[in-house]
């Protein structure tokens, strides 16, 4: 029951819309909440491997901001698109090495670290472009975000394969099986030689690596490096994932919950857009989302042990 | 009669953990409650407490019927539990934690801290305990923490006190401390119930017993009229095999050596070895620096000085992924922290220190894993529903056969396990043995930690003795208690 209820929860959200706005299911706001979620949904799938593997990342808005940054300025600087791209995931994967050397090495609480690299990013984000947006990206970046392959918008492929990715990760590899492990119990995982240190720090590696990702997918549909942009993602990218039956205690997530939690997250921030609900409540209802989808696990998990 | 219980009845998701408890207590009565683990002994208790609701069953307290929802409504009608693991506010004083939720007020809001204090020191001083309402509850013994919850119950007046393995990590004066302070309450008229698995306790404090097997109570009655075999036989509900005792086997070459162990003032000086087919005890009071020996070995604490050899090679390890990849297993003290990942499957457990060999090209092949695992659970005989059942659920025998089956599938060498039998029942205990015994048989070498001298005596073909951080003695396996005894607790230096 408890399993199937985010799940409810969203085909009750799109019947709920599609009755309320005439707007919702017209093809253009469908494949527009489609683009919109892909963002957040992508830095969800990094949240969520981060999350089962007992840590927290409050730092991506930040890291999805720098990604997007820097790679529109390679661009900028004449390199070609795949490249440009390549640089924006890279430079947050370089950010989730940070984050997890961080907390393994030093052994500070994920909560703290990435608090602090949250405003590190930012600041040197802002640095780095005085404030103003990077322009100057080619015109055909804009496919990346806003284009179609096969009918369908591209960053709907981009987001399946991410998913496949780290499903396949998760369920069906060694660092996934690790991960679980170490979120579940860290010290059993050190006492049954479980190279922890170095997965957790893979494992933020993979979540700034797919939160670059992200950042580039915004800053095509943006078709600006935002020095301001993710703002507050964090908050949905772990919405996303509590929603979808993660714990924060570790040990418990799966990419189809996480997805569904995106799309439920998706899908309140459109709906809330065509009723015209005032974006600051939007930020209000979020958060009270959260707290809301923890109670239901905390309380399913009282019943259980 | 002060409780009673009839036709109690719990199941979690599919697991039946009772089918028909019943139990009746009197007021100034100890009343043992035994059973193996998982008999359901936790279980009904939590019921008491209110931590668990039932299915169905009658419970009746002083003749009425009544159904606890929360712990609070327990408390409230003179219910308490003393918990193993302590449930103290540790950076409290005494009487703090003595009245905490229920402090003494004065108007605002103000606690009145003076006149706790005095109501504590009353309280401890009528009863002789060896107390003080002002120290900080973080600096007292194991004894003293459950000192403070019994206190507590006193204070709040209880009149039934449900103790839940008090003794299990303590020492043999704590223990008679326990007893102490159990035989006290007696006097008062309150109302105890008693769960051990030491069945050497039990007639130094027991009234009557009531005996659990498979969720159900099988015998309740005066203890003076059962024997302890009678006893034994109620809880394993067959007729116990004569007392095992292993034939010691000719031991194979050298596995493990450790040369000149040093750890500030834990360890000093620790050599000794072990070699294939061979299970050696180590004894040694609590704080001898037995855990940490093995703590040591395993690369969980970084040493001062020594070398560690296995199967010939020296080995260097600092951590206890190089402890296990070079072959050695740890089957620690404590299993719920450092052995297993409670909320995972038993499946991820099993495999946990050895993934790779369920891997075909990095990937993770599932029925392997599903394969291994079915093969550990019939070959350990753990009793569960199925290899998806989070470990957690388990009870504390069979939580231990998992982290042993972890250890078998890694095919490690060397096996250390620190206090193996703690908190298991009788029948998990011969089990856990004869594990011990086939995995000698197999050609590894054994380390056995115990404070149980009778275990060390059935198992072991030679017994390692600590003092203060020292190997004092090394005796045969066929020695005595008593000879263990002199090394581990007087003070003299033997001639190695």
């Amino acid at each position: 029951m408890q399993r199937l209820l985010p799940f409810l929860s969203l085909i009750v959200l799109f019947v709920g819309l599609a009755i309320a706005s005439p707007h919702f299911l017209t093809e253009t706001n469908l494949s527009s909440v489609v683009r919109q979620t892909a963002v957040i949904n992508i830095m969800s799938l990094g949240m969520t491997i981060i999350i089962i593997a007992g840590g927290i990342d409050l730092s991506v808005g930040a890291i999805l901001a720098m990604s997007g940054v820097i790679g529109a300025m390679a661009m900028e600087k004449g390199m070609p698109i795949p490249v440009g791209i390549l640089v924006g995931i890279l430079t947050g994967l370089a950010w989730g090495f940070v984050n997890g050397i961080l907390t393994t090495r030093l052994r500070i609480a994920p909560f703290i670290v990435t608090l602090g690299t949250l405003g590190i990013i930012r600041g040197l984000t802002l640095i780095i472009t005085n404030g103003l947006p990077v322009h100057g990206v080619p015109q055909g970046f804009s496919f990346l975000g806003e284009g179609n392959l096969l009918g369908v918008p591209f960053v709907l492929w981009v987001l399946v394969v991410c998913a496949l990715a780290t499903h396949v990760i998760l369920e069906h590899t060694r660092l996934g099986r690790y991960a679980y492990a170490i979120g579940s119990n860290p010290d059993a995982a050190v006492y049954a030689g479980v190279p922890v240190g170095f997965d957790t720090t893979t494992v933020y590696a993979l979540g700034g690596m797919l939160t670059g990702l992200a950042g580039m997918i915004e800053a095509s549909r943006l078709m600006t490096g935002q020095p301001a942009a993710g703002n507050g993602y964090e908050l949905q990218a772990i919405a996303a994932v509590v929603i979808g039956g993660g714990s924060l205690h570790g040990g418990e997530g799966s990419v189809v919950g996480t997805l569904i939690g995106a799309f439920i997250m998706g899908l309140l921030s459109n709906g809330s857009d065509l009723l015209g609900v005032s974006p600051y409540l939007q930020q209000a209802i979020i958060g009270a989302v959260i707290i809301l989808a923890v109670t239901v696990d905390e309380l399913r998990k009282r019943r259980l042990v | 009669m002060l409780l009673d219980l009839s036709g109690i009845q719990k199941r979690f998701g599919g697991v039946t953990a009772l089918r028909d408890g019943n139990l009746a207590v009197e007021a100034g009565e100890v009343h043992l409650l035994l059973g193996e683990n998982g008999a359901g002994k936790s279980t009904l208790m939590k019921i008491v407490a209110g931590i668990e609701q039932a299915d169905a069953g009658c419970m009746r307290w002083q003749g009425r019927e009544v159904s606890l929802r929360a712990p609070a409504e327990a408390a409230a009608i003179g219910i308490a539990m003393v918990h193993q693991e302590s449930l103290l506010a540790p950076h409290l004083s005494v009487a703090e934690n003595i009245f905490l939720g229920r402090e003494e007020r004065l108007s605002f809001g103000w606690v009145n801290r003076r006149r706790m204090l005095e109501k504590a020191a009353r309280l401890i001083e009528e009863h002789h305990f060896p107390l003080h309402a002002d120290w900080r509850v973080e600096r007292l013994s194991p004894p003293g923490k459950q000192l403070v919850e019994i206190c507590r119950a006193i204070q709040h007046g209880s009149s039934l006190l449900i103790f839940d393995e008090p003794t299990a990590s303590l020492s043999g004066e704590e223990t008679q401390e326990v007893f102490r302070i159990v035989r006290t309450l007696r006097a008062r008229q309150m109302g105890v119930i008693y769960i051990t698995h030491r069945l050497e306790e039990l007639r130094a404090i027991g009234d009557r017993v009531t005996i659990l097997r498979d969720g159900a109570t099988v015998h309740t009655g005066s203890l003076a009229e059962i024997p302890t075999d009678r006893i034994i036989q109620y809880m394993v509900g067959r007729e116990m095999v004569a007392i095992y005792q292993r034939e010691p086997l000719p031991p194979g070459r050298e596995l493990l050596r450790v040369e000149g162990l040093t750890r500030g003032v834990e360890l000093r000086d620790i050599s000794f070895s072990l070699r294939a087919g061979e299970i050696v005890g180590l004894a040694g009071l609590i704080g001898a620096g037995r855990t940490e020996t093995c703590r040591a070995i395993f690369g969980v604490d970084p040493v001062d000085a020594g070398k560690t050899f296995v199967d010939g090679r020296e080995a260097h390890i600092h951590s206890p992924r190089e402890a296990v990849a070079a072959g050695i297993a740890l089957v620690t003290e404590d299993r719920q922290k450092t052995g297993l990942a409670l909320r995972l499957p038993i499946a991820y457990n099993v495999t946990m220190a050895n993934v790779p060999e369920i891997c075909h090209f990095c990937l993770l092949d599932a029925p392997a894993q599903s394969r291994v695992t079915a093969e550990y659970i019939a070959r350990l005989r753990i009793r569960c529903s199925s290899g998806r059942q989070p470990a957690g659920r388990l009870s504390g025998g069979n939580q231990q056969k998992v982290v042993i089956a972890k250890w078998l599938f890694r095919h490690a060498s060397v096996f250390l396990f620190d206090e193996p039998t703690r908190g298991i029942d009788v029948g998990a205990k011969a089990e856990v043995f004869e594990l011990m015994d086939e995995l000698a048989r197999a050609g590894a070498a054994v380390l056995m930690v115990s404070s149980e001298l009778q275990e060390l005596l059935q198992v072991a073909d030679r017994i390692l003795v600590m003092r203060q951080g020292r190997i004092t003695g090394e005796l045969p396996g066929r020695t005595t208690q008593e000879e263990i005894m002199r090394y581990a607790a007087l003070d003299r230096e033997v001639a190695p």
